[in-house]
């Protein structure tokens, strides 16, 4: 136990020192948090989508006419009740007005309905129209305005986007990561050197593992952290469930770079393998835009992508709180593919570069 | 655990000390070691025997097969044939236990980046579960005059102090033999001798040193044994003043003549002369000779010149040394079998280009 633990702390020391790894893992997502979260993490404050229904009066004509001047609104009216509400569900519409009728003498009673998944924005959206109907009303009271949430399946931008960056920081440290570290190790003779000492190789090669997994999580933790400061990120989900995925993710990907350092022959080989994996599947697994609008030939194939599945696997419990049945598809193939790659690294891996 | 400043361990020290002309056991004991690349016989045959406290040196050129044998005998590489015994361990047999008995620095230094000296040794010192105490860190590291880079990263280290902290890490686990692979290749002559002391520190401690080198200087001076090898096979073992001894000579003079020649005859005919070559450079010549006693060959070669009225110049004559034993054994000169040996710059050039990596 002692000489794991030893270099699990010395291979963690070295990671933490590695200014390129550090670049990659966690510098290279994080611009894309920043980058992203500005360009479309905000896009919801600027309009308000907003829907109008119920019944007729004077105040309501009045709040429309608001609706309809001010450039932050979008105005939505319709006497279709159900498909405004399942707008909104939908994320289509930010909230809706629903008058009721006007007892004599007073202002028709207002229910605003808005979508809780909206987090803090939805707070922003029901202040908003709080103001529109008292300042129509001149009222120096509170009108009669509930407020009434909604639960939807709609997920903000950067919900969508955070779980996305976590699989693809956890792709860059398990394959490049590994592949380029192992391969450096065995060029430099290091790997034979282990060999002299009493530590078993396998141990050594699940001392880097286990000190990959933590910075995994350690990744995950600053990335969540990051997109919670600067775009008021909610995580949500359950932290177990979440657990198991990036688990599972970091392994498949960690397995991969260990099979691309048992071809590669120097770091530079083992450098472009991983590049060449990495890049369209950093395009065409849905990190950045749903896979939906790729064109119709590649669907099938995108399926098959190891960083599909991870998406797949973090995206789910990470926005809407699936459970481990809802992922196990994903975190089925995700160890498919660790086994698979394990497999293939221990029939090519040589711990030395020439022929003993 | 050995520590000098118990009266046991003095004593041991002491022993060992006293043991330098090879009255030590047998601690090493390789026959008929063989190890072929394909149709190449890298190492061919060799027997070797090392006795306990002594520094033995493996000496030949580039690709003599040092690096093979050294590998063989710390149980890396297979050999095709052959037995070898270390410290009463059969390497072959049982390469795992020899893991706990020997310390070793290969050829090319292998240290991880981004750790310091002491972190290192920490390390080391927890892969073979011994004492990695401070106090103990700085006696490894003062054992090879590192104490002032105590915190100093891998890659701020020069190359010479790269290699002290190789050798260190191969003596983390007290090993009763250390091996080392050209600890010294690629080093300036500072540096060298400054590796040289600590070989010889470790020794003095207690510990069997084989060492490879293709500097014949170097063996002469550090090692008390040296194994001559030359394209895999062993050609010569002994004490560098044994092999020595056994030329036919003890000197070799050498000369040009400015004007006039000389036969090479009438200077094989002079007296203690044992050997005598005449080679044209441009329109002067060069004479060499080999002979048992310098003053009387120079009288006589002096009086020659005088009566053939040749002018000599450049006129030296240097005691014999380990290239003359290599020329006698190989009929070729050292020098000239060394000249390739510029794979440490290249290699150097080599990892300066590749990026570094996670
Ligand atoms: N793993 C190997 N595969 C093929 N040839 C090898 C290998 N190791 C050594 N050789 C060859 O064996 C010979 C001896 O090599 P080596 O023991 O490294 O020599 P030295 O250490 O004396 O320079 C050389 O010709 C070398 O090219
Ligand atoms: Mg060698």
């Amino acid at each position: 136990m002692r000489p794991l633990l030893a270099m699990i702390v010395a291979n963690l020391k070295m990671t933490m020192r590695n200014r390129g790894a550090i670049f990659w893992n966690l510098l290279f997502p994080a611009i894309f948090i920043v980058i992203f979260g500005m360009v479309f993490g905000n896009d919801q404050t600027i309009t308000i989508a907003v829907g109008v229904t119920g019944a007729d009066s004077e105040y309501r004509q009045q709040v429309t006419y608001v609706f309809t001047e001010g450039d932050e609104f979008d105005l939505h009216e319709s006497t279709d009740r159900a498909a405004l509400m399942a707008d909104l569900e939908d994320g289509e519409l930010d909230a809706v007005v629903e008058f009721g009728e006007s007892a004599d003498n007073a202002f028709p009673p207002a229910v605003v309905h808005y979508n809780q998944a909206n987090g803090p924005t939805a707070d922003i959206v029901n202040s908003v129209i709080q103001q529109v109907l008292m300042g129509v009303a001149q009222a120096e009271s509170p009108l009669e305005v509930t407020l009434e949430p909604v639960n939807s399946d709609s997920v903000s931008f950067i919900e969508f986007f955070v779980p996305g960056i976590v699989a693809m920081s956890l792709m860059n440290s398990g394959m490049i990561g590994l592949s380029t570290t192992f391969t450096t190790w065995r060029e430099r003779g290091i790997l034979r050197r282990m060999r002299l000492t009493p530590f078993p190789l396998p141990s050594f090669l699940l001392a880097r593992i286990l000190s990959q997994v933590v910075v995994a999580f350690a990744q995950t933790l600053i990335l969540i952290g990051l997109a919670t400061l600067l775009f008021d990120y909610r995580p949500t989900g359950n932290i177990f469930v979440i657990t198991i995925a990036i688990l599972a993710v970091s392994l498949a990907f960690l397995a991969i770079g260990f099979a691309i350092s048992s071809v590669a022959r120097t770091t530079e080989s083992a450098a472009g393998i991983s590049n060449l994996l990495v890049f369209p599947m950093l395009f065409l697994s849905g990190v950045f835009f749903e896979t939906d609008s790729a064109p119709e030939w590649i669907q099938p194939l995108t399926r098959l992508l190891p960083l599909r599945f991870a998406v797949d696997a973090l995206r789910e419990p990470m926005t809407r709180g699936a459970g481990l049945i809802d992922i196990w598809q994903p975190l089925l193939a995700l160890g498919v593919i660790f086994a698979l790659a394990l497999a293939f690294a221990a029939r090519f891996f040589r711990w030395d570069s020439r022929a003993a | 655990m050995a520590n000098v400043s118990d009266p046991g361990a003095l004593a041991k020290v002491h022993q060992v000390t006293t043991a330098r002309t090879n009255s030590g056991a047998p601690i090493i004991e390789a026959r008929g070691l063989t190890k072929r690349y394909g149709e190449l016989f890298a190492v061919n045959g060799i027997d070797l025997t090392v006795f306990e406290g002594e520094i033995f040196g493996i000496l030949g050129p580039n690709g003599a097969g040092k690096t093979t044998t050294l590998e063989m005998i710390e149980g890396m590489r297979k050999p095709d044939g052959g037995t070898i015994v270390v410290a009463g361990i059969d390497v072959v047999a049982d390469p795992r236990r020899l893991r706990q008995a020997i310390g070793a620095q290969l050829q090319s230094t292998a240290l991880f980046d981004y750790l310091s000296a002491a972190e290192l040794i920490k390390l080391y010192c927890a892969l073979y579960e011994v004492d990695d105490s401070p106090a103990r860190i700085d006696e490894l590291l003062g054992l090879v005059d590192l104490g002032e880079k105590r915190n100093a990263k891998v890659n701020e280290l020069s190359g010479g102090q790269k290699q002290r902290l190789a050798i260190t890490l191969a003596l983390v686990n007290e090993p009763k033999v250390v091996f080392l692979d050209e600890p010294t290749t690629g080093l300036d002559p500072a540096a060298r001798r400054s590796l040289w002391g600590v070989v010889q520190g470790v020794r003095d401690r207690g510990t069997t040193v084989v060492l490879t080198t293709h500097y014949m200087e170097e063996a002469e001076v550090l090692c008390d044994r040296v194994a001559l090898f030359d394209r895999g096979r062993l050609i010569a073992c002994d004490t560098t003043q044994a092999l020595i001894r056994g030329l036919n000579m003890s000197a070799t003079i050498k000369a040009t003549c400015e004007a006039g020649s000389l036969d090479q005859a009438e200077l094989a005919a002079l007296p203690a002369v044992t050997g005598a070559t005449v080679s044209a450079i441009g329109s002067q010549s060069e004479l060499s000779l080999t002979t048992t006693s310098a003053q009387q060959s120079m009288i006589g070669l002096l009086e020659l010149a005088a009566r053939r009225s040749v002018t000599l110049g450049d006129l030296r004559s240097s005691q014999a040394n380990l290239e003359d034993v290599f020329l006698s054994l190989t009929g070729r000169s050292y020098a000239s079998d060394t000249e390739p040996a510029t794979d440490a710059p290249a290699s150097s050039r080599r990892r300066r280009r590749r990026g570094e990596a996670a």
